[in-house]
C-alpha cells in the first residue's frame, strides 16, 4: 500500500518499491509539490505516523498535466538506483529519486549525468547495485540435497542491496530443469524447473534447509574436489593479496567452501618464499620424465601416452 | 589414480596459461530445457586465488603427458613431475557437478601432445562433444586448438566451443625455435587463419541471418555456429630476451592478422627442474601489467604499438604506457574538453573510455568544468597537467616534461593543496 499525504508545507509519502514509489512521485509532480516538501518513507504509512496523514488531495482542477517524458535508460537509471539499500536510521532511498525527476521535468537533463551532483549519486547507487548482482551471480554457492523429495539446490545468500530477483532470474537461466532455493535475510526464491516463486519474508523452512545446507557443505563429496582443484591452480609465485580481496570482498568468504584454505594457501607460499609456481604435493609426487630423442612430427601415429 | 589426485595434478599443470576468460559467447538458456548452463556474453569470476586471478572455469589439461620438450614449460617430456590423464568422461563430470554448485561457468581443456597431434585434438573435442551433446550443457567452453592437428579437427572443435586458442608462446620466430623445437610458427598461423576464416564466415552467415526472418521463423535458416567467443592466444613474456617493443608489435599483427579477440601475456614462471638457459627469477609481475595496459591502448584507444614504444626496449615500470606517451607528445596538450575530439580525449592521461564518452554527452548538455572531472572519478593527479576546461588552465602547461614527470612519480607532500 502506498499513501502521500498532504498539507500546505509539507507532505510525507511512502512507498515499499519502485512501482509504488512512482506512482507517488507522478502525483506529487502534478501537484507541484517541491522535494524539499517532501518526507519519504520506506515501507507503509505506520500508526505512528498516521496523525499526519490525510486524505491525498484530488487533483486540482483545469486540463490534466502534461504526462512527464522519461526516456528507457533514464527509467532504467532510476528502477535500479532504487535497489540500494540507504543505510542509516531514517534514511530513505526515496528522496534523491524524486529530486533528480522534479530536476528532469523541470527540463533540466543534467540532472541523470553522471556528473552532477545528483546524478552522480544516482549512478553510483546503480554501479553498486550491478555490483551486488554480479557478486550474487559469482559468489552464491549451491549445495546439493537429496532427502526423499528428489534433487534439490540450496543456497544461502546475504546481498547488500535488492538484487535478489536479478539472481533468480540468472539461476533460472543457469540451471535449467534442477530445483533449486535461495534463501536471504529478508526475502527467499524456489524454482521448480519451470517457474518462480518469490516470498517475503523468507520461509523459516528454507532459511533453516539453506543455512543447514551450507554447514554440511563437507559431507558432499564433491566438495572435497572443488578444494582440491582450488589449491591445485593457484599459483604461490604470484602472490597477491591486495587484489584478490579487491574482487572478492572478505564478507562472501565465510560462505564459499574454499574461503577457509585462502590464509593457508597465502601463508604456504609466503613459507616458501613464492619460488615455484607448482603446488607443494604435487610437487612431492613421484615425478616421471618421458622418453626422449625423438622429434614428434605432426600426426605420427606411434604411441607416447601413458 | 584416484580423481582427486589427478584433479590436483592437472589443475596444477594447466595454471600456466592465463586465457582462461569466460566472455565472448553468445546468449544461452537452460530456462525451461533439459540439459544445464547458460552464457550471456558476459564473464563471470567466481572465485580468486590468493594470487588474484579470477577463477572463471575449471582449468585443467586432458594430461600432462607431452611427446614435445618446450624449455619453459613444466609438462615438457624431459622434466621430471608426476603424469596424470583424465578420461573425457571425469572431465565431464567434474564439469558439471561444478558447475551446478555454481563454483564455475564452463570449461577451459588443454592438453599435452600425446600420441599425435590428431589423436589429441579429438580428444578434447570428444569431452565438448559428450558435454554439449550427451548433457546439453550450455555453459562456456574454451578448447585449446593443436596448431599441428589436421584442419577437419579444428572445423569440429569450433562447433562446441566458445572460443578456440592455438598459443603463439614466443614473440618471435628465433625463440620458438630455441625454446620449443618442434613448435612451428607457420604452423600456428596457419591454424590461426583457418579459425579466423571460418569465424569470419559465421559471423557473415549470422549477420545475413538476422537481417531476414527472425530465427524462430525458420530456424533451418539458422547459420552454423563456430567458436562464437572467437579466437585468443597466449605469449608468455620473460622467458628470453624479446623486449616489449617486439612483443608489442607480434600482438598488433596478431590482432590485424587473425582478428583475434585477445592477446595474454603470462610473466614465465618459475619451473620446477628449470632447464639451462631459462632466467632462473621471473620477470617483474609489473612488466606483464604493463604489457596489458599497453594491449588495451592498442585495442581500444587507437593507439599503435610503435607510438608506446617508438624505439627498441621495454615500458616504463614507473609510470604507465599512456602517461609515458603524452609526457613525450607535450606539444599536443593540454586538450580542451570543450571542443576536442573524442579520440584525442581519449588520449589524456588519467581519463578511461567510457569517462570519454560520458565528458561527450555532457557536453552537449553544457559546458565542462573542472568539478564534473572531480564527479566523473578521473584521475586528477595525473590528468592535471594536461586537460583545460571552461574554469581551468593548468598552471604548470609550460613546464617541462623531466620536471612533470617527477612530480608525478613522487609522493606528493601534504602542503601541495595550499600551493
Ligand atoms: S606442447 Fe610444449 S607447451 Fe604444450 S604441454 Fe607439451 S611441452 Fe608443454
Amino acid at each position: 500500500m502506498a499513501n502521500a499525504s498532504m498539507s500546505p508545507t509539507s507532505s510525507a509519502a511512502w512507498a515499499n518499491d519502485f512501482d509504488e514509489w512512482r506512482t507517488q512521485a507522478r502525483r506529487l509532480l502534478h501537484l507541484g509539490v517541491p522535494p524539499a516538501s517532501v518526507t519519504w518513507h520506506d515501507g507503509n504509512a505506520s500508526h505512528d505516523d498516521l496523525f499526519s496523514w490525510q486524505e491525498p488531495p484530488s487533483m486540482p482542477p483545469g486540463p490534466p498535466p502534461a504526462p512527464i517524458r522519461i526516456g528507457r535508460d533514464q527509467l532504467t537509471l532510476l528502477r535500479n538506483a532504487a535497489r540500494y539499500r540507504v543505510e542509516g536510521h531514517g534514511q530513505s532511498r526515496w528522496p534523491l529519486l524524486y529530486r533528480v525527476l522534479w530536476r528532469w521535468a523541470r527540463g533540466d537533463a543534467a540532472a541523470m549525468h553522471p556528473a552532477d551532483v545528483d546524478g552522480r549519486v544516482l549512478h553510483q547507487r546503480w554501479h553498486a547495485v550491478k555490483r551486488e548482482a554480479h557478486h550474487m551471480h559469482a559468489f552464491l554457492r549451491f549445495h546439493r540435497c537429496d532427502d526423499g523429495r528428489g534433487e534439490r539446490y540450496l543456497a544461502w545468500f546475504e546481498p547488500a542491496h535488492d538484487v535478489l530477483d536479478l539472481g533468480a532470474e540468472h539461476f533460472a537461466d543457469r540451471m535449467g530443469g534442477s530445483r533449486w532455493i535461495i534463501a536471504t535475510p529478508r526475502g527467499g526464491v524456489s524454482w521448480d524447473g519451470s517457474a518462480l516463486d518469490y516470498r517475503t519474508p523468507c520461509p523459516k523452512e528454507w532459511t533453516d534447509e539453506a543455512r543447514t545446507a551450507a554447514e554440511r557443505a563437507n559431507a558432499d563429496e564433491e566438495h572435497a574436489l572443488w578444494r582440491t582443484y582450488f589449491v591445485s591452480t593457484f599459483n604461490p609465485a604470484r602472490l597477491n593479496h591486495r587484489v584478490m580481496t579487491q574482487h572478492m570482498p572478505q564478507r562472501f568468504w565465510r560462505h564459499l567452501s574454499e574461503g577457509d584454505l585462502i590464509p593457508m594457501m597465502e601463508a604456504k607460499a609466503r613459507h616458501g618464499g613464492q619460488r615455484l609456481a607448482q603446488e607443494s604435493s604435487v610437487g612431492r609426487r613421484k615425478g616421471k620424465a618421458l622418453p626422449g630423442g625423438r622429434s614428434a612430427l605432426p600426426r605420427s601415429p606411434s604411441g607416447g601416452d601413458d | 589414480m584416484e580423481l582427486i589426485d589427478k584433479l590436483s595434478i592437472l589443475a596444477d599443470a594447466a595454471k600456466y596459461d592465463a586465457s582462461c576468460a569466460s566472455s565472448g559467447a553468445p546468449k544461452r538458456s537452460s530456462r525451461g530445457k533439459a540439459g544445464l548452463g547458460s552464457s550471456n556474453g558476459m564473464g563471470i569470476c567466481h572465485s580468486f586465488t590468493p594470487d588474484g586471478r579470477c577463477v572463471s572455469l575449471l582449468k585443467v589439461l586432458l594430461t600432462n603427458f607431452c611427446l614435445f620438450d618446450c624449455q619453459y614449460c613444466v609438462n615438457r617430456r624431459s622434466s621430471n613431475v608426476p603424469r596424470a590423464r583424465f578420461t573425457p568422461e571425469e572431465v565431464v563430470r567434474l564439469t558439471l557437478s561444478f558447475y551446478r554448485r555454481n563454483t564455475i561457468s564452463g570449461l577451459f581443456l588443454s592438453s599435452g601432445i600425446i600420441r599425435s597431434s590428431d589423436y589429441t585434438m579429438e580428444q578434447l573435442i570428444q569431452v565438448a562433444k559428450l558435454l554439449r551433446e550427451t548433457h546439453q550443457f550450455r555453459g562456456y567452453i574454451h578448447l585449446k586448438a593443436i596448431p599441428e592437428a589436421d584442419p577437419r579437427l579444428l572445423e569440429e572443435a569450433g562447433r562446441y566451443a566458445d572460443r578456440l586458442s592455438a598459443n603463439i608462446e614466443l614473440p618471435t620466430l628465433t625463440s620458438l625455435k630455441t625454446l620449443a623445437p618442434e613448435k612451428e610458427l607457420g604452423t600456428i598461423h596457419s591454424a590461426m587463419g583457418h579459425m579466423r576464416q571460418r569465424i569470419d564466415a559465421a559471423n557473415d552467415d549470422a549477420q545475413r541471418d538476422a537481417k531476414r526472418l527472425p530465427r524462430s521463423a525458420n530456424p533451418k535458416r539458422m547459420a552454423p555456429i563456430y567458436a562464437p567467443g572467437g579466437q585468443s592466444t597466449q605469449m608468455i613474456v620473460g622467458a628470453d630476451a624479446t623486449d616489449d617493443r617486439t612483443i608489442l608489435q607480434s600482438a598488433q599483427h596478431l590482432y590485424r592478422d587473425f582478428r583475434l579477440k585477445r592477446v595474454y601475456y603470462s610473466a614465465f614462471s618459475p619451473i620446477p627442474e628449470r632447464p639451462a638457459g631459462l632466467p632462473q627469477a621471473a620477470p617483474p609481475l609489473l612488466r606483464e601489467h604493463r604489457l596489458y595496459q599497453a594491449d588495451f591502448l592498442i585495442r581500444g584507444y587507437g593507439f599503435q604499438a610503435e607510438e608506446l614504444l617508438n624505439a627498441p626496449g621495454n615500458l616504463d615500470l614507473e609510470i604507465d604506457p599512456k602517461l609515458a606517451w603524452a609526457l613525450a607528445h607535450r606539444d599536443d596538450f593540454p586538450v580542451d574538453l570543450n571542443r576536442a575530439e573524442p579520440a584525442m580525449i581519449a588520449r589524456i592521461p588519467g581519463i578511461g573510455l567510457r569517462s570519454v564518452q560520458r565528458l561527450v554527452d555532457l557536453r552537449r548538455l553544457r559546458r565542462i568544468r573542472y568539478q564534473d572531472l572531480v564527479a566523473l572519478r578521473c584521475r586528477l593527479e595525473t590528468l592535471r597537467p594536461f586537460v583545460v576546461t571552461q574554469d581551468y588552465r593548468p598552471a604548470d602547461a609550460q613546464r617541462d616534461s623531466t620536471r612533470l614527470r617527477q612530480s608525478l612519480t613522487q609522493p606528493q607532500p601534504a602542503q601541495m593543496a595550499l600551493w
